[in-house]
């Protein structure tokens, strides 16, 4: 075996994601029929509950786009696409030195991130449920007061 | 003979390569690897059939510095078909990419909790198990306690502003990938276990623990890193 290029190109999460649905991947619960292997399985059920389920190219390449102004690395950028951060702790630790590169445009990027890329999910979820929450209490209020 | 894999309707047609940048969790590799093919797959079209053997060989395998193959990505070129005088199968040098999973030093990933023990935590991704997260790259200050739940396990709590923070099962971990190594294949099981993680001290090396082809050590000490619902 010979190694011709060891990095031969990066591949997004969602990318791979792409790769293993098109060759036929899916929630199909008996699991035999695709031409994928166990393993590539386990890797897509992995990516699935990221936020990359939700990606596509276009999304990623607009936000590229969006992100050249900032003059983030290649790899960072890379990392904001597949974990999606949407407060500003939680892109410390993916920009080096985030203080002192971005400043006060964080704010600016974090806005660019949580719009461009669509969030997974069960973060919707969680902010519709506090929502049902409340509807709830004021129901269940009112109801006491009668 | 030279087989182009455009020729075939086959969904592995070499792809145009994504966009071309340094580093992150899945990377491509190509390689060449000379194949030897059974001959009882020959009646499939040969794309498919090199793939097969391929994916058989390669697949949920670590190789060495490129990382953990995850899958073939597309077949570039076959060339070959010559048949060796006493076999019954033809040999086929294949050009293909592999998508690898290598993360690299530095990138924040997300996983879950397998393992809380005394010296750490153990991480999985699903398709990845061997992340650990040795003790002095806990967040800091932290302090362990015996896990009601689960016999001989440790709960790591984290100790910030006064309030305490478990590391508990349920959550999604986020940690950082601190280095990446791939220890040498032991010659004899017993002797090698000090190339192995460092992290594994004591006398439990002597009980054979599975060789480890690639062990990835990750960090929580730092913002926005460990369990997600800490910090949003």
């Amino acid at each position: 075996m010979k190694i011709l290029q060891s990095n031969a190109g990066v591949l997004t999460n969602c990318e791979v994601l792409e790769l293993l649905k098109s060759r036929g991947a899916g929630k199909d619960p008996t699991r035999v029929i695709a031409a994928v292997a166990p393993s590539e399985f386990k890797v897509y059920d992995y990516l699935e509950q990221t936020v990359a389920s939700k990606q596509t190219i276009e999304i990623i390449h607009k936000f590229v786009e969006d992100c050249k102004k900032y003059d983030l690395a290649n790899g960072e950028m890379l990392n904001v696409v597949n974990i999606r951060p949407s407060s500003a702790v939680e892109i410390d630790p993916i920009i080096q030195d985030c203080d002192s590169r971005m400043g006060d445009r964080i704010d600016e990027f974090l806005e660019n991130v949580v719009q461009v890329l669509p969030p997974y999910p069960s973060q919707l979820e969680s902010n519709e449920d506090t929502a049902e929450d409340k509807e709830e209490t004021t129901d269940d209020q009112q109801m006491g007061v009668k | 003979m030279r087989v182009s894999s455009s020729s075939s309707s086959s969904k592995d047609i070499a792809r145009p390569p994504p966009s071309s940048l340094l580093k992150t969790l899945f990377v491509m590799s190509e390689i060449e690897h000379t194949l030897r093919l059974p001959p009882h797959l020959l009646n499939r079209p040969l794309n498919a059939a090199i793939k097969g053997e391929l994916e058989s060989l390669f697949l949920d395998k670590v190789i060495d510095k490129l990382g953990l193959c995850v899958s073939v990505y597309d077949i570039l070129s076959i060339d070959g078909g010559f048949i060796f005088p006493g076999d019954g199968a033809s040999t086929y040098t294949a050009r293909f990419r592999l998508a690898m999973f290598r993360p690299y030093v530095g990138e924040v990933i997300s996983a879950r909790l397998k393992e809380s023990t005394k010296d750490g935590l153990r991480l999985s991704l699903g398709f990845f198990d061997d992340i650990y997260v040795p003790i002095p790259l806990m967040p800091n200050p932290y302090h362990s306690e015996p896990d009601p739940e689960h016999k001989n396990g440790i709960r790591w709590v984290w100790e910030y502003m006064g309030e305490n923070y478990p590391i508990d099962w349920m959550d999604e971990i986020r940690f950082r990938v601190h280095s990446v190594n791939y220890p040498p294949i032991p010659v004899e099981q017993g002797n090698d276990s000090e190339k192995k993680d460092s992290e594994e001290k004591d006398s439990r090396q002597k009980d054979l623990k599975p060789f480890v082809p690639m062990v990835i050590v990750g960090s929580l000490d730092a913002d926005g890193l460990g369990p997600i619902a800490w910090w949003v």
